[in-house]
């Protein structure tokens, strides 16, 4: 069966290790991923714990549809208490390594305590063992993999890594699976290198038994037709992610020298079209490739074609690395970018994190608020590519006094620093923006602002907002499954109706993230790509689990406001909600016309975040309302189900 | 559990087209055709132009703004807004 995955309970401090079966009401009630994921870590922390100390919680869990005949369900999901935000902890990764863990007999591991020296799990057919890594400290990310598969002896073990960042406990470092394949948000690579884990190694021959194999692979069949026939996947597979600088980039939605400017105007050389021209050149024609399932085919593979690491073979960049190290540096070189995304991968490190705080230390160097005594020497001026490649290399290393601040995350770095650091700093709840510049997107800025693990474009976001899409055609997507019948704007710069619109994206995408499905694959970046009601005859061919579009829903809406009472546990408030103030009080100066002058209005902002509580059903504050939880069934948490 | 209606994403896919693209000025945002081919293309509704890309032969996206152009009529706009305030 599909269901009968179990959890694996594991503490590395006293190195016992227990299984258990999850019980079909709780799969009910989370499915599986993100969702359940939430309620384990509410269930089993402590307020207020050290993040990276042995009382936190590292989980590592596939969604419920993982390796099954469902497309692109390749995603593995990580959760703790984050050490860059103190709040909630949480990142996603495409590749390979969920559906092994799958095969391999597990779906959620619950991994506590902290090892005396370095070691590695080996999870393989329903065993796991806790073995020596000492030899794999301080091995990069790839290295690491590949030693394990030597070591073991199987070409086909995947495992969830972290390198040199990790090891040094960088706030924002990741952990990650295969060459780029990245859980990258909230230092998750840091909470592991805390418990002295490098490496979660998997592989697995336990077959999964589909519940209606035949008219599983029949609706596939739809599913797949849906997916390629969407132009932006087919731009996707094209392109990758890197096709979204082209479209935001000219109308001026792209953030430059650290949100001073919101338009890139020499990127001729990152552009999405160049970055594939060396794709092109350094692999070949057929140079896409795509995690488990999955028929976008958005990844790309290139060779470095010249500079200090000049052969050097990698996959992506994506639009984060396009924004980190070229948009908000203002660099202009697609080599920097290359060679940006490669070492960050290569190091274990949150790329969109490094690129932000490296482009923060930037103004504060022209602004005098550092000095050249502060970077060592070192002349970090916007533009300056040989730098930002240096505060890479010192950032993962914690080299110098610089670079050790910084991989304390911008909050800690800006007490260090001082002075008027603070106000540089682009940031929600701790966590950076991605480069995207939301001031003439209030919807899109609603989203970031109220992500439950910080500043993201992935947890909310209603990137359809930006299509200009016909009323009726809004009104299809997001009355669907709960009715509604408030207003709705194609206008991207209105105020009216957004809430709605995150709110419901905020659902859409728990609702992925709790099947274990690519956000690719749903109302995302395309109108036309499948939601709820495809999961819902998805879910019941492949594991028998009947949950209407509805059920569904209800089941997203619950671990989204299981993620809000841990928030609210760990001190959130409805001040953390909330944007820095170049948002409201800088207007755009590039773009299209349109672009130049708009920022966020504060008032209307401030009653957009009321309107979006109120569709949450949380009070003013943005506590969930006692009968939101009781209709939700999580009146009486902590409830230990598991 | 078994149904025959389409979902919203299939009955939206039916909207589609190919062979054109959106103008990506916020304000316009209207569809344009392209002629085959073609390395740039002037939105007839706003004016900005525009370089082309094509992804296969019959399905072309915006690579970028023709910068010259689109920053004087960006330039433009703002003036005449400037001077619309000012008479204000």
């Amino acid at each position: 069966m599909a269901l009968n995955r179990k959890i694996a309970y594991i503490d590395l401090s006293k190195g016992k290790i227990e299984t258990r079966p999850i019980p079909l009401e709780v799969r009910k009630l989370y499915l599986g991923g993100r969702g359940l994921d939430a309620y384990l870590l509410y269930n089993h922390t402590e307020p207020n714990i050290d993040p990276l100390g042995p009382d936190n919680v590292l989980l590592v869990s596939a969604g419920i549809l993982g390796a099954t005949l469902a497309s692109a369900t390749s995603r593995t999901h990580i959760m703790a208490k984050s050490p860059l935000t103190g709040f909630l902890g949480s990142a996603n990764m495409g590749g390979f390594f969920a559906p092994e863990l799958r095969w391999a007999g597990f779906d959620h591991l619950v991994i506590k305590g902290r090892a005396e020296r370095p070691v590695y799990l080996w999870i393989h057919n329903g065993e796991i063992e806790i073995r020596d890594a000492s030899h794999l400290w301080g091995k990069s990310t790839t290295e690491t993999q590949w030693a394990i598969r030597k070591e073991l002896g199987d070409e086909d073990i995947k495992s969830a890594v972290i390198g040199v960042a990790g090891e040094n406990l960088v706030r924002f470092a990741n952990v990650m699976t295969g060459i780029k394949d990245a859980a990258g948000r909230t230092g998750m690579g840091a909470v592991m290198g805390s418990k002295n884990l490098k490496a979660i190694a998997v592989r697995g021959t336990m077959d999964i038994k589909i519940a209606h194999p035949v008219e599983a692979l029949e609706y596939n069949k739809k599913f797949i037709t849906q997916i390629t026939s969407a132009k932006v996947s087919q731009t996707q597979g094209r392109l990758g992610t890197p096709f979204i600088w082209g479209a935001t980039n000219p109308w001026g939605g792209v953030r430059t020298r650290n949100f001073q400017y919101n338009q890139h105007l020499y990127a001729d050389d990152i552009e999405a079209e160049r970055l594939d021209e060396i794709a092109t050149e350094t692999i070949g024609p057929y140079h896409m490739a795509g995690c488990f399932g999955c028929q976008v085919h958005c990844r790309a593979q290139y060779r470095i074609p010249s500079g200090p690491y000049a052969g050097v073979y990698d996959e992506g960049p994506e639009y984060t690395a396009q924004g980190a190290f070229g948009g908000e540096p203002e660099c202009r070189s697609a080599i920097t970018v290359l060679t940006g995304n490669h070492l960050s991968n290569q190091y274990g490190l949150d790329l969109l994190e490094a690129g932000s705080l490296i482009s923060w230390a930037m103004e504060l160097y022209e602004e005098g608020i550092l000095t050249s005594k502060d970077t060592d020497g070192l002349d970090l001026r916007f533009g300056n590519d040989e730098a930002l490649i240096e505060m890479i290399h010192r950032i993962a290393n914690r080299k110098g006094w610089l670079g050790d601040a910084l991989a304390e995350g911008g909050l800690r770095a800006a007490e260090k620093i001082g002075k008027d650091s603070i106000k540089y700093l682009i940031h929600v709840k701790g966590m950076s923006n991605l480069h995207s510049d939301e001031r003439a997107t209030p919807a899109l800025a609603l989203g970031i602002a109220t992500a439950s693990r910080g500043s993201d474009h992935l947890r909310s976001r209603p990137a359809i907002d930006l299509y200009h899409l016909p009323e009726e055609v809004l009104r299809k997507v997001y009355s669907n499954p709960i009715s509604y019948s408030g207003p709705l704007s194609s206008d991207h710069r209105e105020y009216l109706g957004k809430p709605w619109q995150v709110f419901w994206q905020e659902t859409c995408y728990m609702g992925v993230d709790c099947l274990g499905i690519c956000k690719y694959h749903t109302t995302f970046l395309g109108a036309t790509l499948p939601n709820f009601e495809d999961w819902s005859r998805v879910l019941y061919l492949n594991t028998g689990l009947e949950m209407s579009p509805t059920d569904i829903w209800t089941v997203a809406e619950r671990a989204c406001n299981i993620e809000r009472l841990y928030n609210i546990r760990e001190g959130l408030t409805r001040e953390h909600d909330w944007l820095v103030d170049r948002y409201f009080d800088e207007p755009c100066r590039r773009g299209a016309p349109d672009v130049i002058g708009a920022k966020i209005d504060r008032e209307k902002f401030k009653k957009m975040i009321d309107e979006y509580y109120e569709h949450h059903g949380w009070d003013e504050n943005g506590v969930p309302r006692p009968e939101t939880l009781k209709r939700l069934g999580i009146d009486k948490e902590p409830s230990h189900l598991l | 559990m078994e149904r025959e209606v389409m979902s919203t994403a299939e009955s939206l896919a039916k909207t589609r087209t190919y062979g054109k693209f959106r103008c990506h000025n916020p304000s316009c945002m209207e569809r344009i055709t392209v002629p085959p081919g073609a390395t740039r293309v002037k939105c007839p509704h706003c004016g900005l132009e525009w370089r082309v890309y094509w992804i296969s032969p019959d399905f072309p996206r915006i690579r970028g703004p023709v910068w010259d152009v689109n920053q004087k009529l960006a330039q433009e706009a703002v003036a005449k807004k400037a001077k619309r305030k000012e008479g204000k």
